[in-house]
């Protein structure tokens, strides 16, 4: 797992400034709606902004708020004092509220290169795939004139084709750490994820072969406590070792650093002939994330069937402080697994707050206890 | 355990409101009292800061109209009609249209607890909190949601959900109803895409919207009803912005409280003859006072512009208190809606109308456009420079994320373009609790004391002390 672990602890790693010493183009963006099929195929390598509970935001405060989600406050932090210099451009998108401002906030302040505002619609109606369609269309233009660069239909299919198997590839690791003894813990499962948003695909898909051959025969502890952890942005991987410290193995997710990036979105699609078009399906169609304003039905039910897939013996919500979107989905979303006979522990947290550490373990040590596990 | 509620907020409001039917004619000032005299302190003093004398005549036809409007409501499933929840960012104006429907706008209710009910809003907080949601949703939507959720209110037939894309929070607490309480829901999202193929997709899913509750009420969109109401739609425009043009006098002779009523007439009553009633009195008092000279200050001292909302669970603290200290209050962004006549030729004209007032409706035309901050800064510059404005005030209130998230730009734009100090408060504009009106007071008098009258001060200072330039200058 070392050569995961190792891309994670610096955010302009070796494999990002190799890919600019050739010449190569990096572009930031942070919603799992983006398609990065696109920016692959235009040569420009997508990287997923994150903020890994970066805990400081003085800089980041001078512009957004106190009442601003602290992700938020930690990435645009970052984007201010220069560690994402690296960076040739930036691609907002409207995951969230506060993220819009996020974005504008860094282009009003800094002015990256490429900025380029990608507009996902909140629900699945035709007319807003045919929309989110025309955004796709507006954003190969915007690449494609920015960079120079020709994004042919071959190259995108080529790209699709790649992103597929990289998910398909990352399903069947979720396999393995749903065994009776997983292969890895909800720690190493992250770290896995958040690789992938910081190399270029191709090296990714030979670090997922290699992992994939690493775990085959690897097993950690029997889990005493099998849980899902699911619920708003969570790059922190300090907060899933503090979770699992105390007695759980957390063997499924639902986070968008997670399951929620690569399961949905390798659905197979009615679309064809029209590339874009297909992107749309899949990219709206497998979304599950609360932005969405009237598939509360489809979030329910992959919790439910990650929790049957994985034999979880319960689950925790978290919901960064701030956050619209996951602190009423959590509750909705308690309500109805509980219905259901599954525990659930709703944790609101600071985002990069260690000194929330101690009040989270509390609690998830008294979950853990409840439902008979723990130590 | 969740907390207790006894009571919806449109039972309580109805019968509050029923009051008014007591008072004859235009009330004296001890009528007024003795009718309010059995209310709890916050109430009465609200209710009688709407009838206070500066606006009695106006103040009564917009309590009536409100009264008629939480009424229709109540009488409406005995009516066979449908019941339409929808929210302050969308025209009612198209569930007028439908004779076999009625739309009640979450955060007008919110308002009336906030203001008007004894206790306020705060019960109903304290409820959406006990299910478990966060303190930091919006209460302006969520204090009346939480009365649906109690299931001690009327449940609405359908919910018109139509902030996505503008807001988070809004859309979610709408989302939330609908599936607590199973209520179908109908989207009308903004697609943030300001180019002419976003708006061509929004009147997609407007037209979509019109099908479902056509589907919902039974009823087709009938072309002649909508042009009545349409009709009553445009001449509300003409009155609102003759109105527009008395904001801009110096001294500014309308009230105050007029902002506080000219929301609910946009968000409730547009397109009906108790808004075209209310929009008239207003003028008519607005014409008045400036014929007689009459202004609530020996003088206007300042001229405030409030760039997002302000707060409404007290206005005899807030509004006429301003008043009476000759600060003059030119808007907020729920009373500075621009509206614009719809061509009623057909049924299409009419329809694109509707959809590009919704389009434009507070909040959508801020937030929900490709920039947040641009779209805010340019309205704001423009409403400051247009009605001359001393300063602008953001009352911060809270749970609103998206302008918490670029105020600061604003900040910076206003004083840049238009060299108008922003004051960036914080409080809940809806829960007396989260900072008490006297806070609000002293970071207002300290403020507009020091920074704006305080550079007026040294500007005519400095005149004074400069000689003039034609006796300076000998050759002119």
């Amino acid at each position: 797992m070392d050569y995961i672990n190792d891309i994670n602890q610096t955010f302009e790693n070796k494999h990002v400034r190799a890919f600019r010493e050739a010449g190569g183009k990096v572009v930031g963006f942070t919603c799992v709606f983006t398609p990065v099929e696109l920016l692959d195929a235009a040569g420009v390598m997508p990287y997923r902004i994150k903020a890994l509970g970066h805990p400081e935001t003085d800089l980041a405060d001078g512009r957004l708020s106190r009442f601003n989600c602290r992700f938020c406050r930690s990435c645009l932090q970052l984007g201010l004092d220069g560690t994402y210099d690296f960076l040739d451009g930036i691609l907002e998108s409207n995951g969230c509220d506060q993220l819009r401002g996020m974005y504008e906030n860094w282009e009003y302040a800094s002015a990256p290169g490429f900025f380029h505002y990608l507009k996902a619609p909140h629900q699945l109606h035709p007319d807003a795939l045919d929309h989110y369609a025309l955004e796709l269309a507006r954003l190969r233009t915007a690449l494609e004139q920015h960079f120079g660069v020709t994004i042919t239909d071959d190259r995108l299919r080529d790209s699709m084709v790649r992103h597929r198997r990289i998910r398909a590839k990352l399903v069947a690791l979720d396999r393995l750490r749903e065994q009776e003894r997983p292969a890895m813990t909800g720690s190493e499962a992250l770290q896995v994820v958040l690789a992938g948003g910081a190399v270029p695909a191709s090296v990714y898909e030979e670090l997922l072969d290699r992992l994939a051959a690493d775990l085959a025969h690897r097993h950690v502890d029997r889990p005493r406590v099998r849980l899902l952890l699911g619920g708003a942005a969570t790059d922190e991987p300090a907060l899933f070792e503090a979770i699992e410290d105390v007695g759980a193995t957390v063997v499924a997710d639902t986070f968008c650093f997670g399951a929620r990036s690569y399961g949905p979105l390798l659905c197979e699609t009615k679309g064809a002939g029209d590339l874009l078009r297909t992107l749309a399906e899949i990219y709206l169609g497998g979304s599950r994330c609360p932005r969405m304003f009237d598939e509360f039905d489809g979030r329910l039910a992959f919790v439910t069937e990650a929790v049957a897939e994985a034999r979880a013996d319960g689950v925790i919500l978290v919901n960064n402080k701030f956050c619209d979107l996951h602190g009423f989905d959590n509750v909705l979303l308690r309500m109805r697994l509980e219905e259901q006979g599954v525990p659930v522990l709703a944790l609101e947290k600071e985002y990069g707050s260690p000194a929330d550490h101690g009040r989270m373990r509390t609690r998830v040590q008294a979950f853990l206890e409840r439902i008979g596990g723990g130590r | 355990m969740t907390v207790d509620v006894h009571a919806g907020i449109l039972d309580r409001g109805l019968k509050l409101f029923g009051l008014i039917d007591k008072l004859v004619g235009v009330p004296s000032d001890e009528e007024i009292e003795g009718l309010f005299s059995l209310l709890p302190p916050d109430s009465r003093e609200n209710l009688t800061a709407l009838l206070a004398p500066e606006l009695r005549e106006a103040g009564l036809v917009f309590l009536n109209a409100i009264k008629q409007w939480m009424f229709d409501a109540r009488d409406a499933r005995a009516l066979g009609k449908k019941i339409v929840l929808v929210p302050f960012n969308f025209p009612p104006d198209l569930v007028h249209a439908f004779d076999n429907a009625v739309p009640l706008t979450t955060e007008v209710l919110t308002t009336i607890a906030a203001l008007a009910l004894p206790g306020g809003a705060g019960r109903y907080w304290d409820f959406m909190q006990s299910l478990g949601l966060p303190d930091h949703i919006c209460s302006a939507n969520s204090v009346e949601i939480a009365s649906l959720l109690s299931g001690k209110d009327f449940l609405p037939d359908a919910i018109i959900s139509a902030a996505p894309g503008a807001c988070d929070a809004n859309s979610k607490v709408h989302e939330f109803l609908s599936q607590y309480q199973s209520i179908p829901q109908f989207l009308l999202e903004v697609p943030v895409d300001d180019t002419p193929e976003g708006k061509v997709v929004y009147g997609k899913y407007f037209r979509t919207l019109i099908r479902q509750l056509e589907e919902l009420t039974g009823e087709r969109l009938n072309e002649d009803r909508l042009r009545g109401v349409v009709e009553r739609s445009n001449r509300c425009t003409e009155l609102y912005w003759e109105l527009f043009e008395y904001r801009k006098m110096r001294p500014c002779p309308l009230p105050n409280l007029f902002n506080l009523f000219l929301a609910p007439v946009r968000f409730c009553l547009w397109g009906t003859e108790a808004g075209i009633r209310t929009l008239e009195m207003m003028l008519e008092t607005g014409e008045r006072r400036r014929a007689a000279g009459l202004y609530t200050a020996e003088q206007e001292q300042c001229r405030v512009l409030w760039v997002y909302t302000s707060y409404y669970f007290d206005v005899q603290q807030l509004h006429r208190w301003m008043g009476k200290k000759g600060w003059s209050f030119l808007a907020d962004v729920l009373s500075l809606y621009l509206p614009q006549p719809i061509d009623p030729s057909t049924w299409d004209t009419m329809v694109d109308g509707l959809v590009t007032a919704a389009w434009e409706y507070p909040m959508n035309r801020q937030m929900g456009t490709a920039s947040m901050s641009r779209a805010w800064v340019s309205d704001m510059v423009w409403a400051a420079r247009e009605l001359g404005a001393d300063c602008a005030i953001h009352c911060g209130h809270d749970a609103c994320k998206q302008s918490w998230s670029v105020v600061s730009i604003l900040e910076e734009e206003l004083m840049k373009q238009a060299q108008v100090p922003l004051l960036v408060l914080h409080g809940d504009s809806w829960m007396k609790t989260t900072t008490p009106i006297t806070v609000i007071q002293q970071e207002l008098e300290e403020f507009i004391g020091n920074v704006v009258l305080g550079a007026k001060r040294s500007r005519r200072m400095v005149r004074r002390q400069r000689p003039a330039a034609k006796a300076a200058d000998p050759v002119t």
